[in-house]
């Protein structure tokens, strides 16, 4: 190897290039839905819009039997953003970009320094190996390896019985970015393509950072991007190459999307809920599932809003990205046989066996998982002991919603409910982490102030512009 | 002490102690070992392989896949007969040799080349001697 021309450097710049690129078309798409939002969150909104316009083009192209290269994306990335620009248009919020406010600039830029030393370790251990989980050699990158190699997304990734192993279930967007990074590279280096995970967790910690500042406070914002960026069980090399780093990055956009939509309505939010939508079903199911619930959240918390038109709206903008992208992935792959799940549980025969198998997971959940964190549960609670309800708090049921059905599906694992949250648990509960900050963030003003309420933000009823 | 400042004092406290819990399974040696790899990837140092620690499981398999991925074109199928635990050799397999199709023992009447590596099955006649293992034509 020539050290006067090191390629995992120069790979890694067109790496930061391209991730660049696509961010730059995700603000140009976001122009008008994202005007509102602080500088930060305009960032993480224009990576995750930014990641999806880059997997459109890539599908494009693909599809009329071009093989992708950086001009072809470049050029698609630039036409859909402006597509996005033009449809979005007479969406602009009348109001004003609300400004980051908040005293506590010592203690902020205290916090901040934590994070961006965690973030410092992160980026560091992601990049010193080429990608190396499970996960990735046997279906993220294993997948994004093969349509970049053959140019094509070859049937036999739904049905070679030989992948039996390889989730032909999965959505795309993990693999897909894989393929548009490597076509600029020319090359498969999953040792610079890599970067994608370090830059999906500062995008996720500006999210938190930026959301909390404009609704709360600086300090909440910066407290919960720290507290988000120590959660090494999920930002860790081991994740490098997984979905649940940039499915953190979803969950918090769509969490913050559906609070802002509560609070103001407005078709800008709207939008934002379908990009978040779109971006957590194209990564997992446990996007969609998310997505999902919270959409419930919407339906039921806007059932007193008048118009009703809000409530259509926000609903809609959930459910509809999840339904199409489900649909068009269900007629590129036909109809799989579950290997996950053992569905004749449900049988009346084996209603014993499904009770036994329920109280399995709870034992194992109680009594294995939770006294292992039982440190981090008691600070929780005492966290919650001594704050008071805040505008997050609106997220609590989802997230408790979201953890029930993993239960659920625990217990009809087809591998048994053990071997699932074994090798599961930590690890989808930890996705969720990053957006639950946002109500540990939110609460941390009401722990000094002696009365309810006395939050920054006064919040709007969204009967106010819902639907506008 | 107001009731105000002990609460919120408390929720810092507990925020911390979160924070404490979270970061608990950093490991300063292994994040200056990776450090160490960064640098020499940055530097380009001679002989570094950036994919040496995902072979963590049998550091000799990587020669073996080289092997079978210079003998063998990327259209055709690959049967790997490889130890069965961790699985890590047969997802490291696809991987390393993709775009060919890598298929376990059960699928051998489907490859274009048997590839056995430490098995007992290398002992067969007519293969060709490959780093670790056995190579098969059929």
């Amino acid at each position: 190897m020539d050290p006067v021309t090191p390629p995992f450097l120069a790979d890694l710049c067109v790496v930061l290039a391209a991730l660049a690129a696509a961010a730059a078309a995700g603000w140009l798409a976001n122009r008008d839905i994202a005007a509102n939002l602080t500088r930060r969150e305009k960032l993480a909104w224009a990576l995750a819009t930014g990641l999806l316009l880059q997997a459109i083009a890539v599908l494009v192209l693909l599809g009329v039997g071009t093989r992708p290269n950086a001009w072809k994306i470049l050029v698609l990335e630039a036409a859909g953003a402006t597509l996005a620009t033009l449809a979005t248009k007479s969406w602009r919020p009348s109001s004003q970009p609300a400004a980051v406010g908040g005293s506590g600039r010592a203690l902020g830029a205290l916090l901040w320094f934590v994070a961006g030393a965690a973030w410092l370790v992160f980026l560091a251990g992601s990049l010193a190996d080429s990608m190396w989980s499970t996960d990735f050699l046997a279906f993220w990158g294993y997948k994004g390896q093969i349509v970049f190699l053959t140019g094509e997304i070859p049937r036999r990734l739904f049905r070679d019985p030989a992948l039996y192993f390889a989730h032909a279930e999965y959505p795309f967007l993990v693999p897909l970015t894989f393929e548009a990074l490597a076509s600029f590279l020319g090359r498969w280096n999953d040792q610079a393509l890599a970067l994608v995970y370090p830059i999906c967790s500062l995008a996720t910690l500006l999210a938190i950072s930026g959301f909390l500042a404009r609704r709360v406070s600086r300090v909440s914002g910066a407290a919960a991007a720290a507290l988000a960026s120590l959660c090494v069980f999920l930002y860790r090399p081991a994740n490098a190459g997984t979905a649940e780093i940039p499915l953190a990055l979803g969950l918090v956009l769509a969490s913050s999307a559906a609070l802002d939509f509560l609070d103001q309505g407005g078709v800008a939010n709207a939008g934002r809920l379908a990009v978040a939508s779109l971006f957590c079903a194209t990564l997992k199911q446990e996007g969609s599932l998310f997505v999902l619930v919270l959409a419930v959240m919407l339906w039921w918390r806007l059932r007193r809003v008048a118009p009703q038109k809000g409530r259509w709206l926000a609903t809609a903008s959930l459910v509809f990205p999840v339904a199409t992208h489900g649909l068009l992935m269900r007629i590129a792959r036909g109809s799989l046989p579950s290997r996950d799940f053992d569905f004749s549980l449900f049988e009346p025969s084996r209603w014993p066996e499904l009770t036994n198998r329920f109280g399995l997971v709870v034992g194992r959940i109680v009594g294995t998982q939770a006294r292992h964190a039982l440190l981090p549960i008691l600070a929780l609670a005492v966290y919650f002991l001594v704050t008071r309800k805040a505008i997050a708090d609106r997220l609590i049921p989802v997230f408790v919603t979201q953890l029930l059905v993993y239960a659920a599906a625990f217990t009809i694992s087809a591998f048994g409910p053990t071997f699932a949250i074994d090798t599961a648990l930590d690890r989808l509960t930890m996705s969720l982490f990053p957006a639950f900050t946002l109500v540990l963030g939110a609460r941390l003003p009401t722990a000094f102030t002696s009365s309810v309420g006395e939050s920054r933000t006064r919040l709007r009823p969204a009967s106010e512009t819902a639907g506008s | 002490m107001g009731r105000a400042r002990l609460r919120g004092v408390l929720a810092v406290l507990s925020l911390l102690v979160l924070a404490a819990s979270l970061a608990s399974t950093l490991s300063p040696q292994e994040t200056r070992a990776r450090l160490d790899r960064l640098s020499q990837a940055i530097s380009g140092v001679r002989g570094w392989r950036s994919d040496r620690a995902s072979f963590w499981f049998d550091p000799d398999y990587a020669a073996f896949l080289d092997e079978v991925k210079r003998r063998t074109p990327e259209s055709s199928t690959v049967a790997i007969l490889v130890p069965q635990a961790p699985d890590l050799y047969l997802y490291q397999a696809m991987y390393r040799l993709a775009p060919r199709r890598v298929v376990e023992e059960r699928w051998k009447n489907e490859a274009d080349f048997i590839a056995t590596y430490r098995s007992e099955a290398a002992r067969g006649p007519g293969g060709a001697a490959i780093t670790g293992g056995m190579l098969w034509t059929r």
